[in-house]
């Protein structure tokens, strides 16, 4: 015992911290403007990398949780950050939710270079990542294939992760699966709840959805830290 | 009462100034090696001026070309419009730096307003000594410093480095200078000679009423020259509206690396001559003269010669930047996407000048992303996705809606400016959670079986699934007043499960051609 006191002394006293278990700062919380996820998570977490994914092509709200938390920081006139690796932002859809258009800087990825998009789209965070300055950068990967995905090297995320810990900047990524694995500080699964369309009830004027519905309830489930909580939460058109 | 103050001017000279401004670029060249100016028609260049090695190894202004390269070690080099004039801008820019009165009183040769700033800079001989630092990076100089304009100026004509004249002692250091130095006619230099006056000191004894009768006024201001009290206001310079410097290369350059290097030395002379002014630049444009091809060269004797292969970059700037780094890379990238059609054999980059940008940020206001680190930001990440789509919009930058009807009408702005616009506040009592479209672009066709007026099923890439539900149609049209641009469309939202998850799309039917899309999903 006194050997291995010994040996770890001489260690510490060459390498500080060498032997001393990683401490992760906690950092500040962006609310999402969501309720019920707010009050369940705090929010999207600063110096952290976040994953947002719902399986399949379903429609379970990933993007309308992103735009309402970009919608929360540019009122406050931070800035945001939006990697489109398949160009399916709508800045409408934006608008109307209340994202100030000009503190969202938009990188649409293209499908015809020799690049391929998802390289693209990395390629572009790493650039964003390093000037800094950005209260949120979103990747978003919600359209690429899950195949191509797990193609990204485990390292990548790591070292994002790594990156982002010394930032004041939120690294959210929207995908399909939950790729970037241990790597994400938090992981946020989205599914449909039960009673996914909501019924339009006594709405008269609207062009919605009509009586498709009047708006999607989801369900969010947090896979990382682990909870039991199941927030839920209840998106409309913006005519609804 | 305070006491009056002594005026005080410094005139800085340029010895050899067209040899000097040819070779700013190569200073050690022109220094050490004997170097000469030519001029004229190709077949018949002279020399036009040269520098002091050149003198003393037998080099004459008239000499033809040929007879100047029998110097050893000579370098000549024809004499390019500009060069003057830039070097007369870079000349006056070195004088900005200590007063703001600067008169540009002929080329190689400005004079600079000293008064009241002996307290800031120092006594004239200080002063003197920091014009020679300031200008050695680019001039060899000689210095006059007097109570008046004309006496600096004869001084630093007449005598070789630093000469401080003082209040009552321009006549006696005048003296011993050649009448030469005036600026005088030449048949009244010849008639000078002629009587035996060849210094200033012999001039200045002249009786004056004499001297009136047979030069006229002239005689008498020449010799109140000599006498060193001629009294002036100087006649002050504008600052230029473009700021300009260029290089002709001796070696065309192919690669965009060694341009780098001249474009680097260029900005950062441009930078220095703005940061003198306290002003910045928020554009800038750069003229590359490209080396024609040598296949064009073998067909010109035939044909008439052809005008220089140009390429321009031209930098707009949302934020001006006193930064030489900060352009330099947002050149180099453009150069990069932009590549010069040949090898570069002349680089001319100018610079429009404007107020350096104050703000004050707020004490609570959150940080934002540093305007001119930005702009690189962007133009990396244009390298990395592209500039435009197909529709011409850019691929890269901040979105605007655009005030239309058309369905996914928006513009992108290249440039950063935020602004707080109008942000759509949601009504009171209204939950924030505003649903968002995941858009295809462009749609996506899909093929559609109809119920009725409804779609029932719908298949496209990935998809084939029974419509759950569907809504509309919403019909919607726009510009019919335009042939080309009119639009006719008839939306429906559909409501599906696809892989056991449910889904809403927007599909619409073109009723202009009859196709289905569908546009995108709400997620």
């Amino acid at each position: 015992m006194t050997s291995i006191a010994v040996i770890r002394a001489q260690v510490e006293n060459k390498i500080p911290g060498a032997l001393t278990p990683y401490q992760r700062i906690e950092g500040q919380r962006i609310p999402t403007g969501v309720a019920s996820l707010d009050a369940a998570t705090g929010g999207i977490p600063r110096g952290a990398l976040t994953q947002i994914c719902a399986a399949g092509n379903a429609s379970v709200g990933r993007t309308t949780v992103l735009v309402s938390t970009m919608a929360q920081l540019t009122r406050r006139q931070e800035c945001c950050a939006w990697i489109d690796a398949t160009d399916a932002f709508d800045p409408a859809s934006a608008a109307a939710a209340g994202v100030d258009l000009s503190h969202l800087l938009w990188v649409r990825c293209d499908r015809s270079r020799r690049l391929k998009p998802l390289e693209q789209a990395f390629k572009a965070a790493d650039v964003l990542v390093q000037n800094g300055g950005f209260g949120l950068i979103t990747l978003d990967l919600g359209s690429i294939d899950e195949p191509s995905l797990r193609k990204v090297p485990l390292t990548t995320w790591f070292r994002f992760a790594r990156v982002m810990e010394k930032m004041p900047t939120a690294l959210v990524v929207l995908t399909s699966y939950p790729a970037a694995k241990s790597c994400a500080g938090m992981t946020l699964s989205l599914a449909d709840s039960q009673d996914t369309w909501v019924n339009p009830g006594d709405i008269h004027h609207a062009r919605m959805f009509s009586h498709v519905c009047s708006g999607i309830e989801m369900e969010i489930r947090t896979r990382k830290p682990v909870s039991s909580e199941r927030p839920r939460f209840r998106a409309t058109p913006v005519w609804a | 009462m305070s006491p009056r103050r002594t005026p005080l001017f410094a005139c800085v000279h340029v010895p050899d100034f067209s040899v000097q401004a040819a070779f700013r670029h190569e200073r050690g060249l022109a220094k050490e090696c004997p170097a000469a100016v030519l001029h004229g028609p190709d077949s018949l260049m002279k020399v036009l001026a040269c520098n002091g090695p050149a003198r003393k190894a037998g080099v004459r202004t008239g000499m033809t070309k040929i007879q100047a390269e029998a110097c050893p070690g000579i370098t000549l080099r024809k004499r390019v419009a500009g060069d003057e004039e830039l070097a007369q801008q870079v000349l006056i820019d070195c004088g900005f730096k200590f007063a703001f009165r600067i008169e540009s009183t002929c080329p190689g040769t400005i004079i600079i307003d000293l008064n009241g700033t002996e307290r800031l800079l120092g006594p004239p001989q200080e002063i003197a000594e920091k014009i020679v630092d300031e200008c050695r990076a680019s001039f060899d100089i000689t210095i006059g410093m007097a109570v008046n304009p004309d006496t600096a100026l004869l001084a630093a004509r007449g005598f070789a480095g630093t000469t401080v004249i003082a209040p009552g002692e321009e006549a006696s250091r005048l003296a011993p200078l050649p009448v030469s130095v005036l600026p005088a006619d030449a048949d009244i230099l010849e008639t000078l000679d002629s009587w035996g006056v060849r210094h200033f000191k012999a001039l200045a004894s002249l009786p004056p009423i004499p001297l009136s009768l047979r030069l006229g006024q002239s005689g008498l201001y020449l010799q109140q020259l000599a006498l060193g009290r001629i009294k002036r206001e100087l006649v002050p310079a504008e600052p230029p509206p473009v700021f300009r410097e260029g290089i002709e290369l001796e070696e065309a350059v192919e690669l965009l690396e060694p341009l780098g290097f001249v474009l680097n030395r260029l900005l950062e002379q441009l930078c220095q001559r703005l940061i003198t002014r306290s002003l910045a630049t928020d554009q800038v444009l750069v003229d590359l003269v490209l080396e024609d091809h040598p296949d064009q060269q073998l067909h010109a004797d035939s044909s008439p010669p052809s005008p220089p292969l140009l390429h321009h970059t031209r930098l707009k700037l949302p934020v001006p930047t006193q930064d030489a780094r900060v352009l330099l890379k947002l050149l180099q990238l453009d150069l990069a996407a932009h590549p010069p059609q040949a090898a570069v054999k002349k680089v001319t980059v100018e610079a429009w000048p404007a107020r350096v940008r104050t703000t004050q940020t707020g004490l609570f206001q959150p940080l934002g992303p540093e305007p001119a680190k930005l702009e690189i930001t962007l133009a990396r990440l244009r390298a990395v996705v592209g500039e435009k789509d197909q529709q011409g919009r850019e691929r890269v930058g901040f979105p605007k809606v655009t005030d239309t009807h058309r369905p996914d009408s928006f513009q992108v702005i290249s440039s950063f400016s935020p602004a707080r616009e109008h942000i759509n506040e949601m009504p009171h009592g209204r939950v924030a959670n505003t649903l968002t479209l995941r858009m295809f672009r462009p749609p996506l066709p899909v093929k559609v079986k109809l119920r009725g007026a409804a779609p029932s099923t719908i298949v496209f890439p990935g998809i084939k699934a029974q419509v759950m539900d569907a809504s509309g149609p919403w019909r919607s049209g726009g510009e019919w007043w335009s042939q080309a641009g009119e639009w006719k469309r008839e939306e429906w939202d559909i409501g599906l499960v696809s892989d056991g998850h449910p889904a809403v799309y927007r599909v619409f039917q073109d009723c202009v051609s009859g196709q289905w899309f569908v546009e995108g999903m709400y997620d």
